[in-house]
């Protein structure tokens, strides 16, 4: 679904992303985790080019990405992507914010679109939020908005960028609740989070990244019971003890 | 023939360093009383006393909802009637400082108001007297707030004073409109006026910008 | 001190004054609207990728800012003449106001547009919005919100700065207190009646100005 080929990428001077080398088959779901400034965000970024890379390649369900005459747009489509800091649109209502897109880029009708949006909603546990506007809603509630937004495209991927980081503790559980949902119901999905208690319960893989490099990848279990290098083992005993 | 011109233009170039000069003079006094007035007046405005916020509130509504070119006028044709002479220069000079204590003693009074309430009763119950809180906690707060728009307003008021003008201070601009029915080359004399004005409130322009900058980080580090 | 207060002067030119204040109007309105014409092509160029075209804004915007209006206005009506262009001064007048407000309101623009937050951009990217979709959508309804009080704010600076073309005889408000100066000497009666006049069309802009700067906060508090 998603391979990485050798693919780095430099900010200026600096060298976020060497040599990455991953696989990720439909129906995965893969957790990446690792330091703050280790390149997980980059990582993820580019799988939809929101960030470009300068060199190796890079597959998307089949279409090359390192390729400049991608429709990008086309492929973003089929690619859902929830931000940290959720990003609603603040001028219109939870309902618009998921129709927007299915109305301007599948061109569907208005009201099929709005059914559809209602949907999405009702499957993320806000169908009574529909008119409200995102500054009415907790930050819990926002991103689980944003999640319905991004699978209002009925997409192939979701990604999501620390999608909980930004929330209060309390607000965390019903954030990651329909995530878990979205894992066992098949969905291809990579994962940026610290949250171990997901990562072990629905990944299938966990990718631990560090100065722009993949430096290790297992099955949860195994990675958190014997991480195979130094610096895997520093991080779990970092955010296990915190 | 142009060409001609424009070495006239530079043999008369003393004349533009006057007017430059008289620019200088004209804003740099108007702005001096303007900033001392504006400054007790936005205090009085920000001090919710009813008595001085409406009669402060009127004066500066009337003095930013007419033209300063009226103002002017109404400064130097309308005094005499009521026996007070008065030369170009000295109506000049009063009436761009009351164009410019109106425009400053607002934005004075909303740097005051900025700073929480908190801080006046930490400061009062601390016993300083209303003179030394403001002194002390108030003003040197709300500098943060006041001092950007503070500069853009002398750049706005140094512009104005290119309309007193009109009542034949000899100032750049009247300078500009003396040298014209002289030399005939309008785009050329009016550029070197422009070009002079630039000088002047360029720097001024790029200095509220810094400071604006400059106070967006000061208060995310807040 | 206004015993000698002629009000049967006003009252004779009152038909005079209506036509000034008619006049300055319409000359605003002219302005405003090819001023927002202005700005907002002189703010694309501003955003614009090439470098040319934005340099090119840039110098446009900032040598408008940093000169006065009455300088620019001078600039046009001495030297449209020598590029052997015959402008009539109401048409100068307007160009002038054109060029100014256009400079503000590429400002204005600017600001509404980049203050809109870049992740907000990135989340219309990435569900896959072209450029003109994210625009309509996204950017320009909020950026419309911002924008809205200042370019009223610029309203009313545009309406107060036509008074200036009075000095170029074009027959607006301020010239024809002007007129009746020279024609009757009653200097008190010709410049309150024009002062009260421009501050009566003030009051009725600036509420129209915080009434939409309240709907605005109002909008982002709730």
């Amino acid at each position: 679904m998603i391979k990485f080929k050798g693919v780095n990428k430099w900010f200026g001077k600096l060298h976020v992303l060497r040599d990455i080398d991953l696989h990720v088959s439909p129906g995965e779901v893969v957790v990446v985790c690792g330091p703050s400034g280790s390149g997980k965000s980059t990582l993820i970024r580019c799988i939809n080019r929101l960030e470009k890379f300068q060199k190796g390649e890079l597959f998307v369900d089949g279409t090359p990405l390192h390729d400049h005459s991608t429709n990008l747009t086309k492929l973003r489509a089929e690619i859902g992507f929830v931000f940290q800091q959720f990003h609603l649109y603040p001028h219109m209502t939870a309902l618009q914010n998921v129709a927007l897109a299915p109305i301007n880029v599948r061109k569907m009708k208005r009201a099929d679109a709005e059914a559809l949006a209602h949907e999405k909603l009702a499957r993320v546990g806000l169908a009574d939020k529909a008119d409200a506007h995102p500054t009415q809603l907790s930050g819990g509630q926002q991103q689980r908005v944003a999640i319905a937004r991004g699978l209002a495209m009925s997409p192939k991927i979701m990604l999501f960028d620390e999608p909980t980081s930004a929330l209060d503790p309390e607000m965390i559980g019903e954030v990651l609740d329909v995530m878990v949902k979205l894992a066992s119901e098949g969905m291809t999905m990579c994962v940026v989070t610290h949250e171990m208690g997901f990562a072990r319960q629905v990944a299938h893989r966990v990718i631990f990244m560090d100065e722009g490099s993949l430096v290790e990848t297992g099955k949860p279990h195994d990675f958190f019971a014997n991480p195979q290098t130094d610096r895997a083992a520093q991080f779990i005993s970092k955010i296990l003890t915190h | 023939m142009m060409l001609f011109y424009f070495q006239r233009l530079i043999e008369i170039y003393p004349f533009f360093l006057k007017g430059l000069w008289m620019t200088v003079a004209v804003s740099g006094i108007s702005l001096v009383f303007g900033t001392i007035f504006g400054l007790v007046l936005g205090i009085l405005r920000a001090s919710g006393n009813k008595f001085f916020v409406a009669i402060i509130g009127v004066y500066v509504a009337v003095i930013r909802g007419t033209p300063f070119v009226v103002q002017i006028f109404i400064v130097f044709f309308i005094l005499p009637e009521w026996g007070i002479q008065l030369d170009a220069f000295p109506a000049a000079i009063i009436s761009l400082t009351i164009l410019a204590t109106a425009f400053i003693c607002e934005i004075v009074a909303g740097g005051i108001k900025a700073v929480p309430n908190g801080q006046w009763e930490a400061a009062a119950s601390s016993g300083l007297n209303i003179f030394q809180q403001l002194r002390y906690v108030i003003v040197p707060q709300s500098l943060q707030t006041i001092l950007p728009p503070l500069v853009g307003q002398y750049v706005l008021l140094i512009k104005d004073s290119s309309v007193v003008s009109v009542i034949g201070v000899v100032e750049l601009t009247r300078v500009g409109w003396v040298t014209v029915n002289r030399i005939p080359e309008g785009l050329m004399v009016f550029s070197l006026v422009g070009v002079l004005y630039f000088a002047i409130s360029y720097p001024l322009i790029r200095l509220s910008n810094r400071l604006e900058k400059k106070m967006a980080t000061q208060q995310v580090m807040l | 001190m206004l015993e000698g207060f002629n009000f049967r002067v006003i009252w004779e030119y009152m038909p005079f004054f209506m036509e000034g204040l008619r006049n300055t109007f319409l000359i605003s309105i002219v302005s405003l609207f090819l001023a927002l014409i202005a700005g907002i092509i002189a703010c694309a160029c501003r955003l614009s990728p090439w470098r040319l075209v934005r340099g090119l804004s840039i110098a446009y915007i900032e040598s408008i800012r940093s000169t006065p209006l009455l300088v620019q206005i001078y600039f046009l009506y001495f030297g449209l003449p020598t590029l052997g262009l015959r402008v009539p001064e109401l048409q100068t007048g307007i160009i002038a106001l054109m060029l100014n407000s256009g400079a503000y309101i590429a400002e204005i623009v600017r600001a509404g547009m980049t203050s809109v937050p870049n992740g907000q951009i990135e989340a219309g990217i990435a569900s896959g919005l072209n450029y003109f979709q994210r625009m309509r959508f996204i950017i320009l309804p909020q950026a419309l919100g911002v924008t809205v009080p200042p370019l009223l704010g610029q309203a009313i600076v545009l309406f107060k700065d036509s008074a200036l073309l009075s000095l170029i005889s074009v027959m607006e408000l301020t010239r024809v207190g002007q007129t009746l100066t020279s024609e009757r000497f009653m200097p008190s009666e010709a410049f309150f009646t024009v002062a009260f006049l421009y501050l009566c069309i003030y009051f009725v802009l600036k509420s129209l100005a915080d009434w939409s700067q309240k709907k605005l906060i109002f909008r982002e508090a709730y």
